[in-house]
């Protein structure tokens, strides 16, 4: 059996039985892959949707701290008349509300389960023994994680709008704008999940992974806008969240869902977001050879 | 072949630290590296069908040789070759047609029932609708747990779960099948269902299957060749019964006396090595079995003897312990 078979789509019972292998031909291959992929993803789903208590456990622990800050700003605002420039109170809402839904829909939280469970107490052999990306079924993993959780923010959102905003939160509502944020948020999620997965795999050479993660998650907190719009911040602690990637994961997609962005602004971000993708893309990729090697070598 | 193996190594590089504290900080200045020889110069080829039996005390090599083959470590020197492919590239093609089981891992969903990971594992391996259906009746019908598939997995038993867990392992019907420890944990019954069907699956689909143990059992019912490996390196290759005639180099004799005897007057014949009147259990050396069982016969008030082979447990551990003088 030669090495270039490695394009199989599947075995023929008896072609198996006699050492040959049957090939399907690729046309049919690339037409069932998406139908493949919705399969996966919803058998994930299933999976998470049994955990759906503990997952709105981990939401309202996500909801806690936006809406203490909210309070604050509340008491802030009713004593004080200078509003910040045109962050006025309705719009400090807003940013708030739409933090719960980014924090849960946006913020992948795979790199615990990467570190501990298939690293450290050696899960990752078994993917490695599938015929199947580890990344992809990673992300396979977490896409029912974030969109119940992202379900519980929306359902935050509506219920809050009620009764902290008096005069409703002002969406984008420019179509072009829409398109542009709807790409914001992909991108959002997807250097987002690229992060995590560094963060995770990194665990191949860390023993003292805790304290990454701790480290990340400050700078996390501060950068990527949890605490308050990064619009507020004093200008050097501005440009620097500007300049690193968190922002782009959580902030900018806020704002831009607040109609905050101009057409400009919006395109920039897009720019920036793409870059970061494809750095994180090329560091997972190299951290990735190198680690399985390591893993591999070590083994489990 | 299948499975060809030659003059495989693998070498691991460990520090070693001096307890206490002052070890630690000796430590980060200086450390002293010692070379583990988990597999040292190994070689061995398996047919396509054979079921072959690794066995050999905790840390022999018996589990690293078998991460060497099915691709999750990579050789420090030597060559390997499963089914035509180098593991350790795991290509694709390659995966879809092996299979490894480790009794301590679980590939199953929790909080699912059993099926919902065979349905993953049937997208992951691409298998076709009709052919999934077809391997999974059978498994089921084999493993005897038709009643159990929409079970969630936590409520399953641990017998249970690794019937499950070989079903998720064999359902893409791979060609080639690593078992390392395939019964641990498991109770004597179910250890024997287990054995059951790791036979009956060898005989139906002609697959080859390499397991470890440190069960004799498995083995002895199971494999018709075995490898024994220790330090790793190969202590023996071949069939269970000529390992027997090869190492043992006695012969037990089994007496039913009618009368007393003093234990001290067995001597002259062997070496006693149980006396529980009136049953003695006495070794003879093997080329004067006959010869001892006619003294036995002669001189003493026997009512009972047989002469059998020695436990084959005793013999491996006399190989462990006298390795190296083969």
């Amino acid at each position: 059996m030669a090495a270039s078979q490695d394009n199989l789509d599947t075995l023929s019972k008896e072609g198996a039985a006699q050492g040959v292998v049957t090939q399907n031909n690729r046309k049919s291959y690339f037409g069932t892959l998406p139908i493949r992929y919705a399969r996966i993803f919803l058998l994930h789903f299933q999976d998470v949707f049994q955990n759906r208590s503990r997952s709105f456990v981990w939401f309202l622990l996500s909801l806690l701290n936006p809406l203490v800050v909210l309070l604050f700003w509340r008491g802030a605002f009713q004593n004080s008349s200078s509003p910040l420039g045109d962050w006025t109170y309705n719009a400090i809402a807003g940013y708030y509300l739409l933090l719960v839904i980014a924090g849960s829909f946006l913020q992948v939280h795979i790199e615990e389960d990467i570190a501990r469970r298939d690293i450290q107490l050696g899960f990752l052999s078994q993917y490695l023994m599938r015929p199947f990306s580890y990344i992809l079924m990673k992300f396979f993993q977490e896409l029912p994680w974030r969109i119940i959780q992202g379900f519980f923010g929306v359902l935050v959102l509506l219920l809050f709008s009620f009764f902290i905003i008096k005069n409703g939160i002002v969406l984008v509502h420019d179509p072009a704008q829409i398109i542009a944020s709807i790409i914001i948020l992909v991108l959002a999620f997807s250097i987002s999940f690229l992060f995590k997965m560094i963060v995770g795999i990194s665990a191949l050479w860390i023993t003292e992974f805790s304290g990454l993660q701790e480290l990340i998650g400050v700078v996390d907190i501060i950068f990527a806008g949890f605490i308050m719009p990064l619009a507020l911040f004093p200008p050097f602690i501005k440009t620097l969240s500007y300049v690193l990637p968190f922002a782009y994961m959580i902030y900018f997609p806020i704002i831009s869902l607040l109609g905050r962005l101009t057409t400009m602004e919006s395109l920039q971000t897009i720019g920036i977001q793409v870059v970061w993708l494809m750095i994180f893309g090329i560091i997972y990729r190299m951290m990735w050879q190198r680690g399985i090697k390591k893993f591999t070598a070590l083994g489990q | 072949m299948t499975i060809t193996v030659s003059h495989l190594k693998k070498f691991y590089q460990t520090h070693q630290k001096e307890p206490g504290f002052l070890g630690s900080l000796t430590s980060l200045i200086h450390r002293k590296y010692q070379t583990v020889k988990a597999v040292d110069d190994v070689s061995f080829e398996i047919k396509e069908g054979e079921l072959v039996g690794f066995i050999g005390p905790n840390g022999a090599g018996k589990t690293t040789t078998l991460k060497c083959l099915s691709g999750l470590l990579y050789p420090t020197s030597g060559y390997v070759s499963v089914l035509g492919f180098t593991p350790f590239e795991r290509k694709n093609a390659f995966l879809k047609q092996i299979a490894l089981v480790m009794g301590q891992k679980n590939q199953l969903w929790w909080d699912l029932p059993a099926q919902e990971t065979f349905l993953l594992n049937k997208e992951i391996y691409e298998i076709p609708d009709e052919q999934y259906k077809k391997t999974l009746d059978e498994l089921v019908e084999l493993l005897d747990v038709s009643d159990l598939l929409k079970v969630q997995v936590r409520k399953l038993s641990l017998g249970e779960r690794m019937k499950m867990e070989l079903i998720a392992a064999l359902i893409h019907s791979p060609r080639v099948l690593f078992l390392d420890e395939p019964t641990i944990g498991l109770d004597v019954v179910m250890q024997k269902k287990m054995r059951d069907f790791i036979a009956s699956y060898n005989q139906l689909h002609k697959s080859t299957i390499l397991l470890t143990s440190h069960y004799m059992e498995d083995v002895r019912q199971l494999a018709q060749r075995v490898i024994i490996i220790d330090h790793g390196k190969i202590l023996y290759d071949g069939k269970l019964d000529n390992l027997v005639k090869k190492f043992a180099k006695y012969k037990v004799l089994s007496v039913v006396l009618d009368t007393y005897v003093a234990p001290d007057k067995f001597k002259e014949i062997g070496e006693l090595t149980d006396y529980n009147f009136p049953k003695a259990v006495i070794r003879v050396p093997r080329s004067a079995s006959n010869v001892a069982a006619a003294q036995l016969l002669e001189k003493f008030p026997v009512d009972d003897l047989n002469i059998e082979e020695p436990d084959i447990e005793d013999i491996i551990r006399d190989v462990f312990t006298s390795e190296g003088k083969l």
